[in-house]
Parts: structure tokens; sequence; C-alpha cells
């Protein structure tokens, strides 16, 4: 309990910081908004007035706290581009990317135990070369070329599905795809390591006798030990699998918080920015925290020795 | 005879290679057509065209003309950052393992928050900030790259410290920066060896996607990321602008690893001394932790434990 406090006000605490710095960082080097909103000869005047309207006339103590204020009632600001509250902008667009890096997730996962498994079964089989080659395209292959590849050959050559957006389900299909790719060879490697060293052991050979199915032994008895290495591995593949769905979403046009952020980006929407990351990072802080509290609830080595 | 050993055919090839590269790179630009020389009457050709051997770009540039010498920058920049990031995450790995617990635990905290949080992210709000320039970028790659370095420095640091002969040393009296400096130092130099050119790989695809997300290198600097950037709205016209760009990128990438993979395996034949970082350069490196479940998760840097 002692334990899960901690990691609850480590989280805490690392987020408030992530929103400091972003928003010092942003209100000190960043251009003026108010400029870029108006047309290259505004007057000085008009200038004035989006400001006003922006809060950019004030001092950067005075903008924080309001910032902070309305942070507790849960808002981050008017976007400048949009003139709509930030987080009506980010919110769905972070479902999206969740939808995405979900089901990115599950994917690689299906194919790491199936891959994995059996390339521990019979080493130097053809899945055993089949998951090597799909693991050196995936370690060498930059995500957004893979991606233009998929979809040259998907959607443009065979036409089966779309080449971005997100209109139906099976728009999720090639992003999540690009993206499993990018996470797979580590869990697959880690997968069947752990596999091959379970599979020496007593309980196997104890199953075997009472005649237990091979599947069932491998995908049941077996994998239910193997398997917690590989939810280490998928704890580390978080921040792989939010920087990777910034990058696929802009390779598929697809509505999420990294496409979004790249068009504040170059709209130089400030507060959308800012929003965009509070909101990515402290996902992803939380994801983190969830995936160590379910360690330690799967894992009961962790807790005892977890204060070493 | 000599037995040829295990890796050094490997090492060969890529180390020739990578030369090759290399040359290719920073030669090859004074005997090719200007890069960013448009010519609207040959926009779109595809290769094997006369003139044009790679064919040419929507705005009729030469695409060999342009990966040679977005070659040049992608390769300086990705060794830029690439040795940057080693001298910077050395540095943390040996602070990591020094006596002073507070300034150790700091660099602990420091590795693991830089190693979780994604890079895209770092890099939008770096470049909404300052804008994106060359110098922003290789700053960018630094900051993503260092805390892989740290953790294989680190893991070493600390699993000297144990040994006897840095206890003599205390013993005798050395300080500690002595101590970290000239007795364990050197015994991080393979492993450095062996990370420099994965880690090299890893920025060159960290290049090329900032590039390709418009926070890296500007056009019209040809860089492989920004190559590919501009032949995304013709992937249904014009294959060979994205296609080629992104198998070059790819097979710099599997010689970086080659390369990495022959020292290691060339380290290890010799010295008989287990050179083990060998993961893959943006993944962490602490594939044998997770081996061993009952290490504890929530301190990914933590995998060795501390005397």
């Amino acid at each position: 309990m002692r334990y899960f406090l901690s990691r609850v006000g480590q989280a805490a605490v690392i987020i408030f910081g992530i929103m400091l710095a972003v928003f010092v960082l942003l209100r000190l080097t960043a251009g003026d908004p108010a400029r870029i909103k108006g047309q290259i000869f505004s007057s000085n005047e008009v200038i004035e007035e989006y400001r006003r309207q922006f809060g950019t006339d004030r001092g950067i103590f005075q903008q924080l706290s309001t910032f902070l204020v309305g942070l507790t009632q849960g808002s981050l600001g008017d976007s400048f581009r949009f003139q709509q509250p930030v987080t009506d902008i980010v919110l769905p667009a972070l479902q999206n990317t969740l939808f995405l890096g979900l089901s990115a997730l599950l994917l690689s996962l299906v194919f790491a135990v199936v891959l994995g498994t059996l390339s521990a079964r019979t080493p130097g089989g053809w899945i055993a070369k089949l998951s090597t080659g799909v693991a050196i395209i995936g370690q060498s292959a930059p995500l957004f070329w893979v991606g233009l590849i998929l979809i040259s050959v998907f959607s443009v050559q065979l036409g089966w599905l779309p080449s971005g957006g997100f209109t139906s389900w099976n728009s999720l299909v090639l992003p999540s795809l690009a993206l499993a790719l990018t996470i797979l060879p580590a869990q697959m490697r880690v997968l069947t390591a752990s596999v091959r060293a379970e599979m020496t052991e007593d309980y196997v050979r104890t199953a075997r006798a009472f005649g237990i199915k091979r599947w069932r032994i491998y995908f049941v008895h077996i994998l239910r030990n193997a398997s917690l290495p590989l939810l280490t591995v998928v704890g580390n593949d978080m921040g792989i699998l939010l920087g990777g769905a910034i990058v696929a979403e802009v390779v598929f046009n697809f509505p999420g918080i990294g496409s979004l952020a790249l068009t504040a980006l170059t709209a130089r929407d400030y507060p959308l920015v800012q929003g965009i990351t509070i909101v990515a990072a402290s996902t992803f802080v939380l994801v983190n925290l969830f995936v160590d509290l379910a360690y330690t609830l799967i894992n009961p080595r962790v807790r005892v020795g977890g204060q070493a | 005879m000599k037995q040829p050993e295990k890796g050094n055919a490997l090492l060969t090839v890529s180390a020739t290679a990578f030369a090759l590269l290399l040359m290719v790179a920073f030669v090859g630009p004074f005997f090719l057509v200007d890069p960013i020389q448009q010519d609207l009457r040959h926009v779109l050709e595809p290769p094997l065209s006369p003139n044009h051997l790679l064919g040419t770009d929507a705005l009729g540039r030469d695409v060999l003309s342009r990966l040679v010498s977005g070659a040049r920058i992608s390769l300086l920049v990705a060794l830029v950052g690439m040795m940057g990031s080693i001298l910077l995450g050395t540095i943390f790995g040996f602070t990591s393992g020094t006596k002073f617990k507070p300034l150790a635990w700091l660099s602990d905290r420091l590795i693991d928050m830089q190693m979780a949080f994604p890079y895209v992210l770092l890099a939008i709000v770096i470049v909404a900030a300052v804008g994106p320039s060359i110098p922003v970028l290789i700053v960018l790659m630094i900051l993503a790259g260092w805390p892989s370095a740290a953790r294989v420095t680190r893991s070493i640091v600390l699993g000297e410290r144990a040994k006897d002969y840095v206890r003599a040393a205390e013993l005798v009296g050395a300080n500690q920066l002595r101590i970290l400096t000239r007795y364990i130092g050197p015994t991080v130099v393979p492993a450095i060896l062996v990370i420099a050119p994965l880690q090299a790989a890893a920025m060159i695809v960290m290049e090329a996607t900032l590039s390709f997300l418009g926070l890296g290198v500007q056009p019209p600097t040809p860089s492989w990321g920004g190559i590919l950037l501009e032949g995304k709205p013709y992937l249904r016209d014009a294959w060979w602008l994205t296609t080629l760009p992104g198998l070059t990128i790819a097979l710099t990438c599997a010689v970086l690893i080659g390369l990495g993979q022959g020292i290691s395996a060339k380290l290890t034949g010799n010295r008989r001394r287990r050179v083990d970082v060998l993961r893959d350069p943006l993944q962490g490196e602490d594939s044998g932790e997770k081996i061993q479940p009952s290490q504890e998760k929530g301190h990914p840097g933590r995998s060795v434990e501390r005397k």
C-alpha cells in the first residue's frame, strides 16, 4: 500500500512538473501569436486587441496563475486558432490515438505470442526464420516508411483498405499494423527466450505425462509462466507506442493528437500545443503507473523484493 | 594457420560498406548535379531515365543527387548526435555509479524519466518553442539518445565497483574521481565501441522521423526524411520518391547494426569478455533483466544491484 501511494504521488509530481516546464518553455520562447493571427500590415491597435483577447499582454506569472486556476476547473485554456476550449479539441483526438495505440498493442501481442511460442518450439524452423525476418524489418525500417509502403501496396495498388483518415474500423488496420511492427521485435525475442526457458521445467514434463495436448501445454501452461517478462517489455513499449502513434497518425492522416499537434505547431497555436503535450504526457505517465501497479499485482515477487 | 574468428567477416563487410557510404556521402556531391536545381520540364521521371539514374521528383530535381547529398546531412547529424549522446550518457552513467547517493539517485531518476518520455513529444514542444533548425535537431537527438548510453555505462560501473581491484584502490586511499576515471573508466570502452554504431543507427532513424514530421532538417536542404516527406503526396504516381530513401535508411541501419555486432563478436572473441549490450538501440538494454521476472519493474534503470 505504501508502494502504491508513493507511486501515485510520484506520478502526480511528474505530471505537475511537465505542465510547468511546458508552460514556461512555450511562454518564454514562443513568438507572438497575435502577430501571426493578425494580417501582416495590421495596425498596432489590432495586434493589441488580439493580445488582450489571448491574454498574452500580461506578465508571465499572471498568465501562469490564470492557467493554474483554469486547470483546477478542468480547463486548459482556449485555442487561438479554433476559438474553442482546448479540451474540446484534444480529448476526442486523444481517444482516437488511444484506439490506435491499443489496437497496435493487441495486434503485436497476438503476433508475438503466436510467432514467439512457435519459434521457441522449433528453433530453426520456417516460423523461426520468418520471425527473425520480421524482427529485422521491424528494427531497421523506420515506421513512417513502413506506413507509406503499406499504403502504396494495400490501398493504392490493391485498393483493399483506406489509405488514411478515421472513417471506419478498416481505417485502423494499416496504422496499427505499422505501429505494431515497431514493438513486435522486442516482445517476440523476450517471449521466445522465456518460453524456451520454461520448456524444460518439470511441470511441462508432468503435463505431457498426463497426456495434455501439446498446443494446450504451450498456449496455456507455458504461456502463463512465460508471459511475465513480456509484461515488462509491454511496460517499456508505452513510450514507443505513444511516440510512434504520433508518427503513424501523420503518415495515415489519422485524426489523433499527433496530427493535431503538428497542425497546432504550424499555426503557432500555443495553448493547443501546450494542451496536447500536457494531456499526452499525463496519459503516458498514468499508463506507466497503471502498468507498474498491474505488474505488482500479478507478480508477487516484485511486491516482496520491490524495495531493493 | 590462425582460425578466422567468427564475426570478423561481418565486421569486415559492414565496416567496408560503411566506409563506402561515408565516402559517397562526402565526396559524391562533387560529382553530381546540384540537388536543389529544379528542372520543370523533366518532373517525376521514373528511375533509369536518361540523365537521371534514379529519376526526378515533382520539381525535376535529380533523386540520386538528392539522396547522396541527403546522406551527407543525415550522416553528419547522426554522427554528431551519436557522439554527443554517448558523451552525455557516459557522464550520467558514471554519475549514477558514484558513491555519493543523492547524486546517483538524481541521475537514476533523470535516466528513467528521459528514457520513458517519447522523444517525438519532446521534439514537438521544443520545436514549438525555438523553431526547427539543424542545431536544434542535434540537441533533440542528444536528448533522446543519452539515456540508453547512460544505462549501459551505469550497469558496467556498478558491476566493476564490487570487484576487488576497486576495493583495493579504495583501501589504498585513491579518491573517488580517480577510481572512476582511471580505474573503472577503461572498462567501459569496449561497450561504448559496441553501442556507438547501434546508437548511430537509432540516430539515423530519429533524424529521418523528425525531418519527415517537418521538425528536423528544413527544405530545400535535402535529408532522407525530408525527401520522404516531399515524396508522400506522390505515392500513387511516383513510387521511387518514397521507396528509394526508405530503402537507403533501412540499408544504412542494417549496415550499422552489423557493424555493432561485428565489433561485439570481435571483442568477445579476443578478450573472452562478454559485451552484452547488443539490444536494439531504441528499445532499452535490459532484456537480460526482462528474462528474470524477479527483478523489480518500477525502476528499469536498476538492473544491477547496488552493493
